[in-house]
């Protein structure tokens, strides 16, 4: 249980995909203007994040190592990733059509989030369980989700600040970007190696 | 071998297996979309210029199946455009009143007197912008044709000062009415009459007759004579109640500048 934990904060905090990696950063920078879409993004890429570990883990012990084919890991990781996303893109049309439009082509552009690619390799890589590899995607998942809802909320904040005119825009987005990763820093080494 | 082999197979089965659950997916949230919205889109031309004030040709297509948009919305495509939406949606093209450009100002370059020599920047924004250049008129047009430039369609003609507006080719995009500092072009449907008032002039009558000969001078003759009450003298200019009109064409006959012109 203790180990679970472990994982799960050290996926949410210590390690976090984009703060500490700095994986997925186009969204990070470019859904982060609404905090409603931000909160709807990062839901997303938890989903398919959560479901990627899932899926990946199976494929990778049974079939990647079981049949010993690891030069087929990308290949089959993308495969996963790509369905995944698609089948979330229907889902997120069915039901929200406002969603979908405010998500635009952030949406299938999750296929590319180079977080989830990374999430799919480093799982092999750290000898998970399965459950601890869906633990850990549904970290990852809450991690980026909790650093969109932080970024997002600064942002929105920021339209009201007065910033200085050569910093507005782009400048001061990628600064306050730099200023959390450095508060994210803070948490090194807090839970050991997880 | 045998690893090509157990490769081909085991890919082919993820893939298959994934395809499969597409597939399922698929079925379970389709999305109901009105299948006149694909067709619509398949006749616009897909350019997305945005000059139907969509940000896209498919949110125009969305917003002619819900009847929010017109059938002759897309500017870019035209007549033929339109009568193929308006099949899709059943409307009958001709029941669509198309709207054209119609410039509120009739003096031509020897009936408008001149105030200075100008010889700045030969566009109407720039003459505007000095007071209007060479022209007496605080009202009409400049005539140095930036509507004509503005044009794509090849509607517009400068003759003798004045645009001219190819009824035929006029799609009614409105380029030409944002682009007249002045705003004497005014998109119209000439729906019920098609008598209108050729100035835009605002000077009392003395003024107005100083700078130009074709000019409204508001001298209410219109408005008397009018039988259906539809014509008024508003801000020292007439008007026409396209709704009262009857064609009888008195105005036009008694006003003394013939600043009431029927167009064809």
């Amino acid at each position: 249980m203790a180990r679970i934990i472990l994982i799960l904060l050290g996926a949410v905090l210590v390690n976090n995909f984009v703060l500490r990696y700095f994986l997925g950063i186009c969204p990070f920078l470019g859904v982060t203007g609404r905090v409603s879409s931000a909160i709807a993004m990062g839901f997303s890429v938890t989903f398919v994040m959560t479901l990627t570990a899932a899926i990946v883990w199976p494929i990778n012990h049974f079939i990647i190592q079981g049949l010993h084919l690891p030069f087929l890991e990308y290949v089959s990781d993308i495969l996963v990733i790509a369905s995944l996303v698609q089948i979330i893109e229907m889902f997120v049309r069915k039901t929200s059509p406002a969603l979908y439009r405010a998500l635009g082509i952030y949406l299938p552009l999750i296929t590319t989030n180079c977080s989830i690619l990374f999430l799919a390799l480093f799982i092999p890589l750290r000898k998970y369980s399965f459950l601890d590899s869906i633990v850990f995607g549904f970290g990852a998942g809450i991690g980026f989700t909790f650093v969109m809802l932080m970024m997002s909320a600064i942002r929105e904040e920021l339209d009201f600040a007065e910033v200085p005119k050569s910093l507005r825009g782009a400048p001061i987005t990628l600064i306050t970007a730099g200023l959390l990763a450095l508060v994210f820093m803070g948490f090194t080494g807090l839970l050991g190696s997880a | 071998m045998s690893s090509i082999l157990i490769a081909t197979i085991s890919m082919g089965g993820l893939a298959a297996f994934f395809a499969v659950m597409l597939s399922i997916v698929h079925e379970r949230f389709k999305v109901e979309e009105d299948p006149r919205v694909e067709e619509i889109l398949s006749c616009l031309p897909g350019v997305n210029c945005g000059a139907c004030g969509f940000a896209s040709c498919r949110s125009l297509a969305e917003a002619i199946v819900k009847g929010e948009a017109a059938v002759n919305s897309c500017v870019a495509g035209g007549g033929s455009v339109a009568e193929k939406i308006s099949r899709i949606m059943g409307v009958e093209s001709g029941s669509v009143k198309k709207k054209v450009a119609f410039v509120r100002c009739g003096a031509t370059l020897s009936e408008r007197s001149k105030k200075a020599t100008y010889q700045g920047v030969n566009t109407c924004r720039a003459a505007n912008i000095l007071m209007g250049a060479d022209t007496a008129c605080l009202y009409g047009c400049l005539g140095f044709g930036d509507c004509e430039e503005a044009c794509l369609f090849d509607a517009i003609k400068m003759v003798d000062g004045l645009p001219r507006i190819d009824l035929s080719k006029c799609t009614g995009c409105g380029r030409c009415v944002e682009v007249c500092p002045r705003g004497i072009i005014v998109l119209d449907s000439f729906e019920n009459t098609n008598y209108r008032v050729k100035c835009s002039s605002l000077d009392r009558g003395k003024k107005a007759r100083q700078v130009c000969t074709k000019s409204c001078i508001a001298c209410r003759r219109c408005e008397k004579s009018c039988p259906y009450e539809a014509c008024w003298v508003e801000d020292n200019l007439a008007h026409i109640d396209p709704r009262n009109c009857q064609l009888c064409g008195i105005c036009s006959m008694v006003c003394p500048t013939g600043a009431i012109v029927k167009v064809e």
